[in-house]
C-alpha cells in the first residue's frame, strides 16, 4: 500500500472521530425526544423566572389608571407594554419602580405609519405629526384622545389615502363612494359607514357617457360580468393596464 | 414602495451577504471546473493556471460560509447543523455539501498535486518552515517514482469525483433558489442549471484575471496560448450561460403565468440597471461581443489581428466586466426575488446598509479576504512552476513516470 493511503485514512478517521465524539457531548440527551429540538428546553424554560406580571395584576393597586385605560382606546394594551415587565414590582412595589418611557419613540412603537397596518388604525407621520414634541402633551397615554375629532379621512386611513392619491381615482373624494357620517370619525367601530354595493354605483361614472371622455368607459352588461367591479379593480387603486 | 404589499414584504430579510454567498460559491465551483479541464480532459495550454485554479477555489471556499456565519443571528450556533442535521431541509444540508467539497474534494486534490512539493520544501527550509512543510505531508514523505504515480492517479480519480461535486455544491446554491415554489421569480428547475454555468463563467474569469495580474506582477511573460484557450473557453461558457438565461427569459415570457406583469415592472423599475445594463449590457454582450471577435472562440486568431498586448487588455477587460455581469446576476436573483409582492400587486424597495454586520463595509471585507487567504496560500505554495528548478530541467507538473 502506497505509504499515502494509511496517512490519509488516519486523518479522516480522526475527523470523523471527532465529529463523532463531539456529537455524543454536544448533542443534548434528551434531544429527538419530542420532536427537532431539545426534549428538557420546556422544563428549562417553565424553570426561568416570570417577569411579567399579566395583565390583572396592576389593577388592586392602580384602580384609577385601570379604570382610565378601561374606558379609553388604550383599553386592549396590558399595562406592561409600554411600562416593561413588573413583576418583582407588583409583588414588592416599593422596592423598585418599572419604567416610564416618555419619548416619541414608545408611540411611534404602534403609531407610525406603516403601509401594513390594518384598515382604521391610528396612524401618524411621525416627520410632520408634531415633530418632536412629546406625545402625552397632547394625549393622555392611559386614555389617549385626539384633542379635536380628525377632520381627514387620512388621519386614520392613511394607507388607503396614500394609495389613492397616486391612483387614477386621486381626484374623487372619499365620500364620493362612502356615506360616512360624523360620528364615524369619532366613535369609529361603533359606525361604519356605507360602501358601494352594486355595479351600477361604478357605472354612474364608467358608463351611459360618450367615449373618449376624461372618464374611461366600459359596457356595463357585458364588462366583468358576472363579478362585482371591485373583485377585479382595487377601487382605491383601478388598474386596468396590468 | 409602490403598489400593494403584504406586511411580511415591507423589509427584505436577505440582503447583500446573501448575494455576496452565491457569487463566491460560484467562484469556487468555476474556478475548480477550469482545474478540472487541465485534469481529467488533458488541456494542455491551461496547465500554467492549473495551481493557481486550485488555491483561487480554496481561498475563495473558505470564505464561503463567512457571509452566511454574518447573516445569522446566532453564529455560534451555527455548528448545530453538523450535530443535529434536519434531513428534509435543503438548507440544513449545506454544511455536509461544504464538508465533503471541501475536505473530500479539493484539499485532496491539492494536497496530492503537491505533495512531492511539500517533501522538497521540506528538505530545502528550515526552521519553522521546514517543520510547516512535513506537517503538510503528514509524514509521507516517499517521493519514489511509484509514490508519485500514486499521486498522480488519486489526483485524477479526485478530480473525478470532483467535477459532479463542484456542480452539486453551486448547482445546490441554485436549488435552493430554485425550488422556492411560492416565489415565481425563482421557482424554476432551470436555476441550479443557470447558476451552474454562471458559475463556470465567473471562475474561468476570475482565473483568468489572476492569472495575468500575478504573472504581470512576478514581471513573467504571460503565456499567450494558454491565456486565448482561457479566453476561448471563457467565450463558450458565456454562449452556454447567456442562451440558458435567454431560455428561461424567453419560456417565462412564454408561459406568461400571472406573475409576469409585475416582473416586467420590476425589472423595467427596479433592476434596470442592475439587470438591463449591467447584468445584460456590460456582463454579457459586451464581453460576448469582444470575446467573439478577439479569443479564438469562433476563428482561429480571432477576427482580428491584433497584438498581444491588445489582446491581453481586451481579455482582462471582459473578465472584469463578466464579474460585475455575475455579481449582478446574483444580486438581481436574491434582491429581485424580494422586490415584488407575492400579491404580484406591488413592489418594495432595498436600500443596502453603510455600516453594520450586514452592510456594504462587511460585504466589502469579505470580497477582499479571499485574496488576502490567497495571497498568503500562493506565499507557503507557489504554484508557478517556472521557477528556476534546482533538479535541472523537469518542472514540478511534470508526471514523472514517463
Ligand atoms: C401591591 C400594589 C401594587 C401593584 C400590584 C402594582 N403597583 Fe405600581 N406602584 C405601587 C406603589 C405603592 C407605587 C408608588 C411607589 C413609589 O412612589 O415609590 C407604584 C408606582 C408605580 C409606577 C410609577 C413609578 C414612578 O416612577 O412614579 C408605575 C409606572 C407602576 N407602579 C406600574 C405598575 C404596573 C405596570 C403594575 C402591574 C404590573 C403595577 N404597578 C402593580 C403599587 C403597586
Ligand atoms: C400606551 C402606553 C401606556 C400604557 C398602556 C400604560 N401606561 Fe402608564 N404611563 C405611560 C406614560 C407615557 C406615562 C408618563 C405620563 C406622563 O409623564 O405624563 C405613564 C405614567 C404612569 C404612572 C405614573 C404617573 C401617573 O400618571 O400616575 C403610573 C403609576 C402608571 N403609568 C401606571 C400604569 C398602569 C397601572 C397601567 C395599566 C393599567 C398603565 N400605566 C398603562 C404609558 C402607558
Ligand atoms: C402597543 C401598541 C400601542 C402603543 C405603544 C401606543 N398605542 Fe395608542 N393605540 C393603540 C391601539 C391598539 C389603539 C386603539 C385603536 C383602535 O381603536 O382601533 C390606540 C389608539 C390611540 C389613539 C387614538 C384614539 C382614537 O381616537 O382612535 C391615540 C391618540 C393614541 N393611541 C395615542 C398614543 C400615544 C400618545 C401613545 C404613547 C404614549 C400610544 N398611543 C402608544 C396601540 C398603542
Ligand atoms: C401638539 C399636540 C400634539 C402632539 C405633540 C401629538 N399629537 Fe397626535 N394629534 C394631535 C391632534 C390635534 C390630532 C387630531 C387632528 C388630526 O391630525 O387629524 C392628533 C391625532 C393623532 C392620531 C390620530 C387620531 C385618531 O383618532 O386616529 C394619533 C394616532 C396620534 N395623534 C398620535 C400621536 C403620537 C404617537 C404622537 C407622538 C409621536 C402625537 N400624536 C403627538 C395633536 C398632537
Ligand atoms: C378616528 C379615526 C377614523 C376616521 C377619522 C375615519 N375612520 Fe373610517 N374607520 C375607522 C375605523 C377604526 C374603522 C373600522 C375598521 C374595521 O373595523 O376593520 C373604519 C372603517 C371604515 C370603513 C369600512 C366600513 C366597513 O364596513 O368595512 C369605511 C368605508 C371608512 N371607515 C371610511 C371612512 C371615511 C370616508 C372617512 C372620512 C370621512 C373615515 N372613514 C374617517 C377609523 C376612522
Ligand atoms: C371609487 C369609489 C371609492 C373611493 C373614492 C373610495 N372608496 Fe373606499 N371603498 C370603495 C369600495 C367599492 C369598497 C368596498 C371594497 C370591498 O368590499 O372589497 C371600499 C372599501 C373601503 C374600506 C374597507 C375595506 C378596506 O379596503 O379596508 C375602507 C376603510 C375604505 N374604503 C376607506 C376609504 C377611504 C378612507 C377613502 C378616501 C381616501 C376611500 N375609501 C375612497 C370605493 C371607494
Ligand atoms: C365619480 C366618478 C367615478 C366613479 C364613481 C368611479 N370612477 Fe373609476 N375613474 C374615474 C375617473 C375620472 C377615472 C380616470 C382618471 C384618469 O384620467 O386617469 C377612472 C378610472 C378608472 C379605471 C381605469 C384605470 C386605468 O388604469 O386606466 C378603472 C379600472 C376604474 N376607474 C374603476 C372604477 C371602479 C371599479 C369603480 C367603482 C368602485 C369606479 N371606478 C368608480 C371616475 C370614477
Ligand atoms: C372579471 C374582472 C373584471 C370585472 C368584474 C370588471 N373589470 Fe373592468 N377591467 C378588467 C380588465 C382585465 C380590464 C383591462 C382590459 C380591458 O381593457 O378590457 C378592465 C378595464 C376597465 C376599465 C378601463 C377601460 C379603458 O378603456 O381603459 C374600466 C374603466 C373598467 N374596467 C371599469 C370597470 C367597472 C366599472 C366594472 C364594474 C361594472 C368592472 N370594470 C368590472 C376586468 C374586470
Amino acid at each position: 500500500m502506497p505509504q499515502q493511503v494509511p496517512r490519509l485514512i488516519a486523518v479522516f478517521v480522526i475527523a470523523i472521530g471527532t465529529l463523532v465524539l463531539a456529537r455524543r457531548f454536544l448533542v443534548p440527551e434528551t434531544f429527538g425526544e419530542f420532536g427537532h429540538y431539545r426534549g428538557a428546553a420546556v422544563d428549562s424554560i417553565a424553570a426561568r423566572p416570570v417577569k411579567f406580571a399579566g395583565r390583572q395584576a396592576c389593577a388592586p393597586c392602580h384602580g384609577s389608571i385601570d379604570a382610565q385605560r378601561l374606558a379609553g382606546h388604550h383599553r386592549d394594551l396590558a399595562c406592561e407594554i409600554c411600562h416593561g415587565p413588573a413583576a418583582s414590582h407588583a409583588s414588592a412595589p416599593l422596592s423598585g419602580k418599572p419604567e416610564i418611557r416618555r419619548e416619541r419613540a414608545l408611540c411611534l412603537l404602534c403609531h407610525a405609519f406603516d403601509p401594513s397596518r390594518p384598515t382604521g388604525f391610528p396612524q401618524v407621520d411621525s416627520v410632520t405629526h408634531n415633530t418632536r414634541i412629546p406625545c402625552m402633551t397632547c394625549h393622555a397615554p392611559h386614555a389617549p384622545e385626539p384633542p379635536v375629532t380628525p377632520r381627514e379621512c387620512s388621519a386614520c386611513h392613511g394607507g388607503i389615502d396614500r394609495q389613492k392619491a397616486v391612483s387614477h381615482h386621486a381626484t374623487l373624494r372619499c365620500t364620493t363612494c362612502h356615506d360616512a357620517p360624523e360620528s364615524h370619525r369619532q366613535n369609529p367601530r361603533a359606525v361604519l359607514p356605507t360602501k358601494p354595493t352594486d355595479r351600477a354605483f361604478c357605472g354612474g361614472c364608467h358608463s351611459g357617457m360618450p367615449p373618449g371622455g376624461l372618464i374611461p368607459q366600459v359596457d356595463l352588461e357585458r364588462h366583468g360580468q358576472p363579478y362585482l367591479c371591485w373583485q377585479c379593480h382595487y377601487p382605491h387603486f383601478p388598474e386596468a393596464g396590468i | 414602495m409602490q403598489g400593494y404589499i403584504y406586511p411580511n414584504e415591507f423589509e427584505l430579510q436577505w440582503g447583500l451577504l446573501i448575494v455576496l454567498y452565491p457569487y463566491i460559491t460560484g467562484l469556487v465551483a468555476g474556478a475548480f471546473i477550469l482545474a478540472s479541464l487541465e485534469r481529467v480532459f488533458n488541456v494542455r495550454e491551461v496547465q500554467p493556471t492549473y495551481r493557481l485554479a486550485l488555491l483561487t477555489a480554496l481561498a475563495f471556499l473558505l470564505v464561503a460560509p463567512l457571509p452566511l456565519q454574518a447573516h445569522l443571528g446566532h453564529p455560534e450556533r451555527s455548528y448545530e447543523i453538523f450535530m443535529t442535521p434536519n434531513k428534509r431541509s435543503a438548507m440544513a444540508m449545506f454544511g455536509f455539501v461544504y464538508a465533503w467539497y471541501l475536505t473530500v474534494v479539493l484539499l485532496l486534490e491539492i494536497w496530492f498535486d503537491y505533495r512531492r512539493d511539500f517533501v522538497r520544501w521540506a528538505r530545502e527550509s528550515r526552521g519553522i518552515r521546514r517543520w510547516l512543510y512535513y506537517g503538510l505531508t503528514l509524514g509521507a514523505t516517499d517521493v519514489s517514482p511509484r509514490a508519485v504515480a500514486f499521486d498522480e492517479s488519486a489526483g485524477r480519480w479526485i478530480t473525478v469525483i470532483g467535477i459532479p461535486s463542484a456542480f452539486l455544491l453551486h448547482g445546490y446554491v441554485g436549488f435552493i433558489f430554485g425550488s422556492i415554489k411560492a416565489n415565481p421569480w425563482w421557482s424554476s428547475v432551470l436555476m441550479p442549471v443557470v447558476f451552474l454555468f454562471s458559475a463556470m463563467v465567473s471562475g474561468i474569469a476570475l482565473v483568468l484575471f489572476l492569472y495575468m495580474l500575478t504573472t504581470m506582477f512576478r514581471w513573467r511573460k504571460i503565456d499567450m496560448t494558454c491565456l486565448e484557450k482561457l479566453a476561448q473557453f471563457l467565450f463558450y461558457a458565456l454562449v452556454v450561460d447567456f442562451s440558458l438565461e435567454a431560455l428561461d427569459f424567453i419560456h417565462r415570457l412564454y408561459e406568461a403565468e400571472e406573475s409576469i406583469q409585475i416582473l416586467a415592472q420590476m425589472v423595467e423599475n427596479r433592476l434596470f440597471l442592475s439587470l438591463i445594463v449591467l447584468q445584460l449590457l456590460f456582463g454579457t454582450l459586451i464581453p460576448l461581443g469582444l470575446l467573439a471577435v478577439f479569443s479564438p472562440g469562433l476563428r482561429k486568431g480571432g477576427f482580428v489581428r491584433a497584438s498581444a498586448e491588445l489582446k491581453q487588455l481586451v481579455f482582462l477587460t471582459s473578465a472584469v466586466l463578466i464579474q460585475i455581469g455575475i455579481f449582478s446576476i446574483r444580486w438581481n436573483v436574491v434582491i429581485g426575488g424580494q422586490l415584488f409582492s407575492k400579491s404580484l400587486r406591488g413592489l418594495t424597495v432595498y436600500k443596502a446598509q453603510l455600516l453594520g454586520i450586514e452592510g456594504i463595509g462587511v460585504t466589502l471585507a469579505l470580497l477582499a479576504l479571499p485574496f488576502v487567504i490567497l495571497w498568503v496560500l500562493v506565499k507557503i505554495m507557489p504554484p508557478w512552476s517556472d521557477e528556476p528548478a534546482e533538479t535541472g530541467s523537469n518542472a514540478p507538473e511534470q508526471p514523472a513516470t514517463a
